[in-house]
């Protein structure tokens, strides 16, 4: 994560690994944290991905 | 027959005289703690039919749903064929292929034999496919009779697919699925999604008594091709009360026992028309709740009467469905949440439950993803499912779905479920609810 800083911080994120809490369950996933605030970053691609997919399968018809 | 008259009124509808099928006025009545649907005929009557028993999973709860106002819509349910009177789109439009039959059932909804009868061909079954994929329904079902009689079956599924239709269901006795294994290839290279196998428990005494023959063998040998070829397979138990109610529990049992090849249970509660034996009594019928009581009770709580939910897309007293992922050592992780509201009033609620019915029950092909998850549990290494990619691939690979629909007969039958059905048949042209084509006027 060399290239995105936290705007707050000005510190380089890292990856870490983050625990999501959505519709009663809790999940983990590497993304991208400021060291110093804690802040996570979501990728686009991660949103419209495979959080997408986990809200699809836990989503009633 | 005995009315209810001391029973208090729950909610009124509209039925038909199960002998004449004319449009009737019905209540429905509760009883203790059973609900009854009371109708009479000027002609041939009064009426009395269980349609709800138990207090585990309370009617008025469950029966969450805004009538429409006007119910008198004049021809229906006889003169159907979906009108504006009706409140829910096709999900799914169930095409039969044949009337023949390579079992002689005692019960059978369509009254399929085994002789000879005209069928659809290719070429008029093309035209059919296009014509539901130009109404936007693009889930078909094949039936029959035992759409697998045909021989040009693979041809069938592929008209289908050049059609437009992108989800194609199976509903098949499984008996040429297993001992075919080179036709089953064949359904699955022209595009077959899924199958819906009729499977009435896991003992030979039921099957005998059910469909005249002993088929639990030729049940298993279905599930082993068919997991061959990657197809997946939803067990379909019809639930007849003293016959299989108490197998219900070994059911589940065997179909985890079986993921990924075996898909879910879908379990329908016997209705009767088309072909059965005896006219009906009120203790040769199971309700939904039973089967959510016995579902908890024989699986010693496994699966919980709270892990389902009732029919969005359909009328709430139609059918339910609970969604699983089955893990090693046939643990279950449980993935149904209890729903704050229902979508059956969005538009697109018919889309939705289309795309969900297909996730769940097609099986994904194999992937190198997959195959190394797969792997990583044979050699033992405990997978953590709360991160998000192991998660994912588990629920997509193994998922277990386990549901009911109670279709509805000359006696039971409910306008006001009727409306909302969103299984209907493409017949003669045109599409029809399916607990109304199969209306059948009662064997007296």
């Amino acid at each position: 994560m060399k290239n995105i800083k936290c705007a707050r911080c000005n510190e380089y994120l890292v990856l870490k690994k983050t625990v999501f809490d959505y519709m009663g369950r809790s999940f983990t996933h590497e993304v991208p944290c400021c060291p110093k605030c804690g802040k996570v970053f979501i990728p686009p691609e991660l949103a419209m991905g495979r959080m997408a997919e986990v809200e699809e399968q836990l989503e009633d018809k | 027959m005995k009315i209810n008259s001391d029973a208090g009124i729950i909610k009124k509808t509209l039925s038909v005289c199960p002998v004449c099928l004319k449009r009737i006025d019905a209540d429905i009545v509760r009883c203790g703690d059973e609900y009854f649907m009371d109708k009479r005929c000027d002609v041939h009557g009064a009426f009395s039919t269980v349609v709800w028993r138990g207090n585990n999973t309370d009617f008025k709860i469950w029966d969450q749903y805004t009538v429409p106002q006007e119910m008198h819509i004049p021809e229906c349910p006889t003169g159907c064929g979906l009108c504006f009177g009706h409140r829910q789109k096709t999900c799914c439009a169930l095409v039969e292929i044949t009337h023949r039959c390579n079992l002689q059932c005692p019960i059978c909804f369509a009254e399929a034999s085994g002789r000879g009868a005209t069928e659809p061909s290719l070429d008029e079954l093309y035209k059919i496919f296009k014509n539901l994929v130009s109404g936007g329904n693009t889930f078909v079902q094949l039936s029959g009779g035992e759409p697998t009689v045909r021989d040009d079956l693979p041809d069938i599924i592929a008209a289908a697919k050049e059609a437009g239709c992108d989800t194609i269901q199976l509903n098949s006795n499984g008996i040429r699925l297993g001992a075919d294994p080179d036709f089953t290839k064949k359904l699955k290279k022209a595009g077959l999604s899924f199958v819906f196998m009729q499977f009435d428990g896991t003992d030979d005494a039921i099957y005998k008594k059910l469909r005249g023959a002993k088929l639990f063998d030729a049940k298993c040998a279905a599930i082993r091709v068919c997991g061959k070829n990657l197809l997946g397979i939803t067990l379909v138990p019809t639930i007849v009360p003293r016959v299989n109610d108490f197998n219900i529990g070994s059911i589940i049992k065997f179909g985890l026992k079986h993921s990924p090849s075996v898909r879910g249970v879908h379990f329908q509660p016997i209705s009767y028309f088309g072909r059965y034996p005896n006219t009906p009594s009120n203790r040769d019928r199971i309700t939904l709740p039973e089967i959510l009581c016995a579902i908890e009770r024989q699986t010693k709580g496994d699966f919980a009467i709270h892990d389902f939910v009732s029919s969005a897309c359909d009328h709430p007293r139609c059918g339910f469905h609970g969604d699983f992922a089955v893990l090693p050592e046939m643990q279950v992780m449980k993935l149904t949440q209890q729903r704050v509201s229902s979508c059956c009033d969005t538009p697109d609620a018919h889309i939705r439950n289309r795309n969900f019915v297909a996730r769940r029950w097609k099986r994904p092909d194999e992937t190198d993803e997959n195959t190394d998850m797969d792997m990583g549990i044979d050699m033992g290494i405990e997978m953590d499912y709360r991160d998000m990619n192991t998660f994912l691939n588990r629920v997509k690979t193994h998922g277990f779905t386990i549901s009911a629909m109670a279709f509805q007969d000359a006696y039971n039958l409910d306008i006001e479920r009727l409306r909302q059905c969103s299984l209907h048949v493409a017949h003669d042209g045109k599409i029809v609810p399916f607990c109304a084509q199969y209306l059948t006027a009662a064997v007296l």
